[in-house]
């Protein structure tokens, strides 16, 4: 329980950061967050991955990371706003609170403890405002810098796309110094009618890192939400999507690929709330896992009584380069509704024996050819982004990760 | 080029190739031909190099080097191309992206420069034109949704493009329409030279018609029990595999 303790120090000393509107939400949650049990494995949506490890840590809120420069339009260094541009609609969350750009009833008190104690410590994080009818591509980089301590850290990130604009938005997140880390980040998007919001997150390898990450949608009318998710195995990662489709003919679109190693552990919770007719969703999730590596993938479709024509596709894949790798994968549907489409799969399975016959019998060694199926399989995901740079960039980054099968 | 010498062969206990002796030189083409089940294909497999038969007894030398020795990848870049009776279908892998892959770790092998893709398209044009391939064939992804003629004459125009010194072709000419085995043996022919050879894995007389051979082997439960000139494939064709069985008993 040191970890509680640490918290509720952390929370106290930093109170004084904030005032008005934004020191009222961070105390409110951070009282909810305290007053509710700390989630076990013990707990369903906890069940494959454990969120007690991380209260055994010596931890202490550090928001004084290193100063980065690089071709991004934002740049968060350990959740704090170290780079930004006038060109964009933006500013620390405290500000879009005060001068109405965000809704103030955005940083509620919530179900997950992890998004109540990131409230808590909204001292710093960003907003962004996509105008409407515009058109916008946003690099963002999300940095974690460490030097040598045990640190808490609470990166935050509220975007709104309004009514009509169209915008890409690359999100990468770096991890450098050494030292222990928990992240918990949470990004809130909130996507109005008719607009487009195509949002790519590529994440970093880090050692003893225990990463809560949160994304929490909500779409209205006729909105588009494509989502690509590069993710990679730490001590702890769990990332999950909540998108609540509010307006009918919302429909979004999550891709993801994730690679866990060594004895890291990899976690997707997705849920899709769809709770207006008419809205449509289509899931695609990949991994390769290695080594004794443990891989969790939950995906939830909740169709509400009122989601009538409702069209959901699901599909998780995995590939298991080694006897000791672990992936647990489930599909979990409620559907209320009567007049809807919903499919799921699931597969597990290794690199085809047949097709790496096929490729050695025409010069590829066993390696290459194995590298030459593995390009493949993550292609059927990396292929849905839309922006070619950004499309190349990642294929060229995820091939270079591509695991051993050691 | 090749010689096989007393082969034994098994899968999973099974004994299939019951002591071959085979030899090969360059410039020859050699028909092996058999009833279903006889070991045709065990051998085009044993000589690639796969892994799910066990060789027991036997030797097998290619080009001065012990040919079981070598891994299936080694084998391939050492000459020996299997044009497969069942050509495998690669989703997501791109025909032109592999077979420039292909061609590179062969040329890596033999110490070679790798070739660009620029340099790789001027050298692929002739053999499209020869295995009669569409252009759309080489950007899907290998064999997928492919018909069965396409899936045959996208293997016979690896082999053009890889330019293999021993060159197997299993059951090539199954699911294969009169056109389409015109083709196929068309883009077969125009390889044979005196430096390279061929040995052909079919069940019927017909595609022999296309590509003649100097040499028939009829294989039955893993022996060759009866080798001639062409001849003896059309007395196959009319006679039935029966009757040669019972001849060269008595």
């Amino acid at each position: 329980m040191k970890a509680i303790n640490q918290f509720r120090n952390d929370f106290e000393n930093t109170l004084n950061m904030s005032e008005g509107i934004i020191k009222n939400i961070r105390s409110k949650a951070f009282e909810k967050f305290i007053s509710e049990k700390f989630p076990t494995r013990k707990d369903e949506y906890w069940k494959y991955s454990d969120p007690s490890s991380i209260l055994k840590l010596d931890l202490n809120y550090n928001d004084s990371g290193i100063l980065e420069n690089g071709n991004y339009d934002i740049i968060l260094s350990n959740g704090k706003i170290v780079k930004t541009t006038t060109k964009l609609k933006s500013g620390t969350i405290a500000e879009g609170l005060n001068n109405g750009s965000i809704p103030k009833n955005l940083l509620k008190n919530e179900k997950n403890p992890f998004l109540n104690l990131n409230n808590a410590f909204a001292i710093n994080g960003c907003y962004l405002i996509l105008d409407s009818e515009e058109k916008k591509d946003i690099k963002i980089l999300n940095l974690i810098s460490n030097d040598g301590r045990s640190q808490a850290i609470y990166p935050k990130l509220i975007i709104i796309a309004k009514e009509n604009s169209d915008s890409t938005i690359f999100e990468e997140i770096k991890v450098k110094g050494t030292g222990t880390n928990f992240v918990n980040s949470v990004t809130d998007i909130i996507i109005e009618n008719g607009a487009n919001l195509e949002h790519i997150i590529l994440d970093d390898f880090a050692k003893d890192t225990y990463n809560i990450s949160n994304i929490c949608v909500k779409q209205k009318k006729d909105s588009n939400f494509i989502s690509h998710n590069f993710s990679v195995g730490k001590k702890l990662a769990r990332r999950d999507y909540n998108i609540e489709l509010v307006g009918t003919g919302a429909n979004c679109d999550l891709y993801g690929l994730y690679f866990v190693e060594g004895n890291n552990h990899i976690d997707h919770h997705t849920t899709i709330e769809h709770k207006k007719e008419h809205c449509t969703s289509n899931e695609h999730y990949k991994g390769i896992l290695s080594g004794k590596a443990v891989g969790v993938f939950n995906g939830r479709i909740h169709v509400h009584p009122k989601a009538q024509k409702t069209d959901a596709i699901q599909n998780n894949q995995n590939l298991l380069l080694t006897d000791d790798a672990i992936i647990h994968t489930k599909p979990e549907l409620e559907i209320y509704a009567d007049d809807v489409k919903c499919t799921h799969g699931a597969t597990v399975g290794q690199l085809d024996d047949k097709a790496l016959f096929y490729l050695r019998t025409r010069g590829l060694n066993q390696k290459s050819a194995q590298q030459l199926l593995m390009r493949a399989y993550v292609g059927e995901i990396i292929d849905h982004i839309g922006n070619r740079n950004i499309r190349s960039k990642i294929m060229d980054i995820v091939l270079n990760r591509l695991p051993k099968g050691d | 080029m090749l010689k096989i010498t007393n082969l034994h062969a098994s899968v999973e206990g099974t004994s299939i190739l019951k002591g071959i002796d085979l030899e090969v030189k360059a410039g020859e083409t050699h028909a092996i031909m058999g009833p279903n089940g006889s070991g045709k294909s065990t051998l085009a497999q044993v000589l690639a190099g796969h892994d799910d038969y066990e060789v027991d007894k036997g030797d097998i030398s290619y080009l001065g080097k012990d040919l079981l020795e070598l891994d299936v990848d080694e084998r391939a870049c050492e000459g020996i191309f299997l044009a497969f009776q069942y050509p495998v279908e690669l989703p997501g892998v791109n025909n032109t992206y592999f077979l420039k892959s292909a061609l590179n770790a062969q040329r890596k092998y033999r110490g070679e420069t790798e070739i660009d893709a620029m340099e790789f398209m001027d050298l692929i044009s002739d053999k499209i034109k020869l295995l009669n391939l569409k252009d759309s064939l080489l950007k899907r992804p290998v064999n997928e949704g492919f018909s069965g003629g396409e899936k045959k004459r996208n293997e016979i125009f690896q082999m053009a493009v890889l330019e293999p010194k021993l060159a197997l072709l299993d059951e090539t000419d199954s699911g294969l329409d009169i056109d389409a085995l015109r083709v196929v043996a068309g883009g077969v022919n125009a390889m044979r030279n005196e430096h390279n050879a061929t040995i052909i894995v079919t069940h019927y007389q017909r595609l022999l018609n296309y590509i003649v051979p100097d040499f028939v082997h009829v294989l039955v439960d893993g022996k060759i029990i009866n080798s001639g000139d062409k001849t003896l494939a059309l007395e196959l064709e009319e006679k039935g595999y029966d009757k040669i069985i019972e001849e060269s008993k008595g």
